[in-house]
């Protein structure tokens, strides 16, 4: 049973991961820089919890925080380039803020051990679930609740004007800015928002993993942040919520058989899906198709 | 005066092993802009190519035991192959406005050839000859290493091939033109995806040779270089200005110059850090790039 409420918690964690690339994707920005927020949320909060010893709650606020601050900060010259450049852009933070934890060690005496982050050797003790006798099930409801809470809030901002701003720019620069739309503006919050739903996912990720290393947060992270969203489509939240599910709970595991092949044929797969749907798996019409045949009509 | 001038030509002879070794870098960043050039996509999987053309020369070199000459050809024409094969995967039926799912294809090919190295080499690193009896040049007070002039002077060639063939000959008429405007040169009875293709094996080619000559000056290969040489080919692209060869050289050089400067003051775990922030830095002051600003688009 714990197994499966340990993929139950991944499967939220990367969900997360999957959403904050997704408001991006709203506004056209591809971003490989995601895995970097969610380091600086997984370092920050666990430092926060295992050093300062914060109760969890106003730890992963601040390490959200912190990592929205850094989107923030990465958001204005990144976003004076766009497209590809940005992918680029967005690749080099990731692979700085890898590297920082790479070289951080802050040690503090707790007892008769040392803990914090030991740079290459990772950081091991964030056992604040573990130390206040959290059951597994309660571990997973805390995840779900941030995942649901962030699918509603961006489900609700989808429904409003923040929303169609934010699809505007997505669909036509050039038309939005005449229509009056700061594009900077909106880039740039639609990053912080992104950072700051990528932090909380790693807060709750180094909590739940109770170890992270720089090794967790490298290009292959990144590419599952924005592969999500570009299977699931950008027609709701949900489509990211089933990619997730999709890949780490039935490629993934499913696939667990093949053992070290397993990676192999995740590149193949990811080559395969896009020839064959460039526009994501669930694309517009796949989408119809589906709700057709479980009789939510034809909308669209 | 004796500490100072010590630490001159230290610094001097770093910066100056840097610039050398710094060539295969612009081989590198050649490779990614020629494909942008062409195709204004990004292929993710140029370097890992590169570095799996360097591996099949290695194979040639531990198994026939061929001479350095052919170890470099074979991976050369390795790199080609694969390059040619990348671009029927993840970018001949994509469609050509879809720059997304060409980039997630090619990333989805970087991790497949990747893991397909570390599963034929159990993941450890394998040394790579060393093509020469170690040089030593000595000039003055500073030293020039054999294998890294030889670097120099193989990346100076196959880069005037490369000049040559995009403005000498049919092939990089046709190369060009695609470039400029695909449809004028469809209309023009230029067949876009057999050039595209031919683009792919030449950057493979000239890729095959980088691969190669950086396994041979660093002495080994590993699959954990992928990851860092691409990131570093992608930063030379931008900071030399995307689609521009010139650029490229010139900024493979300077990665390659401040990379042991920085190297020296900080040491190797954090040497690529100050790399990343190099790009950064750019991006803030000159985001079109050294070479860029003639070029303005997406």
């Amino acid at each position: 049973m714990s197994y499966y409420l340990g993929l139950l918690q991944l499967i939220g964690v990367h969900t997360l991961l999957g959403l904050s690339a997704y408001v991006l994707m709203l506004t056209g920005q591809l971003s490989l820089g995601q895995a970097g927020f969610f380091a600086i949320g997984a370092y920050s909060a666990g430092i926060l919890t295992v050093i300062f010893e914060l109760p969890i709650l106003p730890a992963l606020l601040a390490g959200a925080l912190i990592a929205a601050f850094f989107a923030f900060l990465v958001g204005f010259p990144a976003l004076r380039v766009k497209g590809l450049m940005l992918v680029v852009a967005t690749i080099a933070f990731s692979e700085f803020v890898r590297l920082f934890f790479f070289n951080l060690s802050w040690r503090v005496p707790r007892g008769d051990i040392h803990v914090g982050p030991d740079s290459t050797n990772g950081f091991r003790e964030i056992r604040y679930f573990v130390a206040n006798g959290w059951s597994a099930w309660e571990i997973t409801t805390f995840v779900w609740i941030f995942v649901i809470l962030v699918m509603a809030a961006l489900w609700w901002m989808d429904r409003s004007r923040a929303g169609a701003v934010l699809r505007a720019v997505g669909e036509d620069e050039l038309a939005a800015q005449s229509a009056g739309i700061n594009l900077t503006a909106v880039k740039v919050t639609a990053m912080t928002a992104g950072g700051f739903i990528a932090g909380i996912g790693g807060a709750l990720y180094a909590h739940t993993a109770t170890y992270v290393d720089h090794l967790t947060f490298t290009v292959l992270l990144a590419t599952f942040a924005i592969s999500y969203p570009i299977l699931g489509g950008l027609s709701s939240v949900f489509g990211t919520l089933v990619a997730v599910i999709f890949i780490q709970g039935v490629l993934v595991e499913g696939l667990r058989f093949l053992g070290d092949w397993r990676n192999i044929v995740f590149g193949l797969l990811i080559i395969a899906a896009m020839n064959l749907k460039p526009s994501g798996l669930f694309d517009a019409r796949t989408t119809l198709l589906l709700r057709r045949s479980v009789g939510l009509g034809g909308r669209e | 005066m004796g500490d100072f001038w010590f630490e001159f030509v230290e610094i001097t002879q770093t910066i100056g092993d840097g610039l050398f070794f710094g060539a295969t870098y612009s081989l590198i960043g050649i490779g990614f802009t020629l494909i942008f050039g062409a195709m204004h996509k990004l292929n993710m999987t140029y370097a890992a190519a590169s570095l799996a053309g360097a591996y099949v020369g290695l194979a040639a070199f531990t198994f026939v035991n061929a001479p350095a000459l052919v170890v470099f050809l074979i991976s050369a024409l390795a790199s080609g192959l694969i390059g040619l094969v990348v671009y029927v995967a993840c970018f001949r039926f994509i469609p050509v406005n879809n720059h997304l799912a060409a980039l997630m294809a090619s990333i989805g090919a970087l991790f497949f050839i990747d893991e397909i190295v570390v599963h034929t080499t159990d993941g450890s690193p394998l040394t790579f000859p060393a093509m020469f009896e170690y040089v030593m040049l000595e000039v003055g007070p500073w030293g020039l290493r054999g294998d890294l002039l030889f670097v120099l002077a193989v990346s100076v060639a196959s880069t005037v091939g490369l000049l040559y063939v995009l403005y000498r000959s049919r092939l990089g008429l046709a190369t060009r033109a695609v470039s400029q405007q695909d449809v004028a040169a469809r209309l023009c009875g230029i067949d876009v995806h057999r050039t595209n293709a031919t683009t792919f094996v030449l950057a493979g080619l000239l890729g095959g040779v980088a691969g190669a000559m950086t396994a041979a000056a660093v002495g080994v290969l590993s699959p954990l270089v992928t990851v860092p040489l691409t990131v570093k080919g992608l930063i030379v692209t931008v900071i030399g200005g995307l689609g521009s060869i010139p650029g490229a050289i010139v900024a493979g050089l300077l990665v390659g110059g401040l990379e042991n400067v920085f190297l020296y003051f900080r040491g190797v775990n954090e040497r690529d850090m100050y790399v990343l922030l190099l790009l950064f830095v750019f991006l803030v002051f000159r985001p079109h790039g050294i070479f860029g600003s003639a070029i303005d688009r997406d």
